[in-house]
């Protein structure tokens, strides 16, 4: 109410196009945890500010790593 | 002749020696119908993110070869066949592949595992990436 909530103008800016260390690869489950929440479910771009192309990469290695069971489809239902 | 990458995953109680008649078999499948193996990476015994077929854990297999498509037909029936075969993935890599690429591919390989060997030693600092994500989540909405 007195201030507006959202005023987090924060990393706006692709991760894999600042940083090219980090590379999107199904293998790699390691770095792909950081882009899916405890559940198992891809964040979406409009909270990392991925961009389309590399956030359209991720999906897809997400998912790659779900059927060789490196990620889980869902996670611990409780915690 | 295209460029693909099949990782595989058994189940973890066969033994070395059945692992390796499995690997074996695959690998004749490829070189019989004149493609060629890159690549050949055993991940070992990995814990599953889910259970299949009531198994918690796997024996990971990833392959990087050269083949012609029908081999990968041919590969994928006989994986279907053997339930000593948990899951696998093909993934096409790359339309054509000629032995100039193969040695290319091979060489890329055997840098990349050179770089991760050098570079394991200086590593674990992807966490503070993490507990942001949570923090993340509970701003929206």
């Amino acid at each position: 109410m007195a201030q507006p909530k959202k005023i987090f103008s924060r990393r706006r800016v692709c991760r894999f196009c600042t940083d090219k260390d980090v590379t999107i690869d199904y293998k790699d489950p390691k770095t792909l945890r950081n882009f899916v929440t405890e559940r198992g479910k891809i964040i979406p771009r409009r909270i990392y500010g991925t961009c389309a192309k590399h956030q359209r990469q991720l999906t897809e290695a997400v998912k790659r790593a779900r059927q060789l069971a490196l990620l889980p489809y869902m996670g611990p239902t409780q915690f | 002749m295209r460029h693909y990458e099949t990782t595989y995953i058994l189940r973890p109680n066969l033994g070395e020696e059945q692992f390796t008649e499995i690997i074996e078999r695959t690998n004749n499948i490829i070189s019989s119908d004149g493609g060629s193996v890159i690549c050949l990476d055993r991940w070992g015994i990995k814990r599953l993110a889910y259970e299949i077929k009531k198994e918690v854990q796997g024996y990971y297999v990833y392959l990087n070869y050269a083949a012609p498509g029908k081999t990968v037909d041919e590969i994928e029936r006989i994986f279907k066949i053997d339930d000593r075969m948990l899951r696998f993935l093909t993934i096409k890599l790359g339309d054509s592949m000629n032995a100039e690429a193969i040695e290319a591919e091979k060489q890329r390989i055997e840098e990349k595992a050179a770089a991760l060997a050098s570079a394991e030693s200086e590593d674990t600092e992807d966490e503070e990436f993490d507990d942001e994500s949570s923090e993340d989540e509970s701003t929206e909405d």
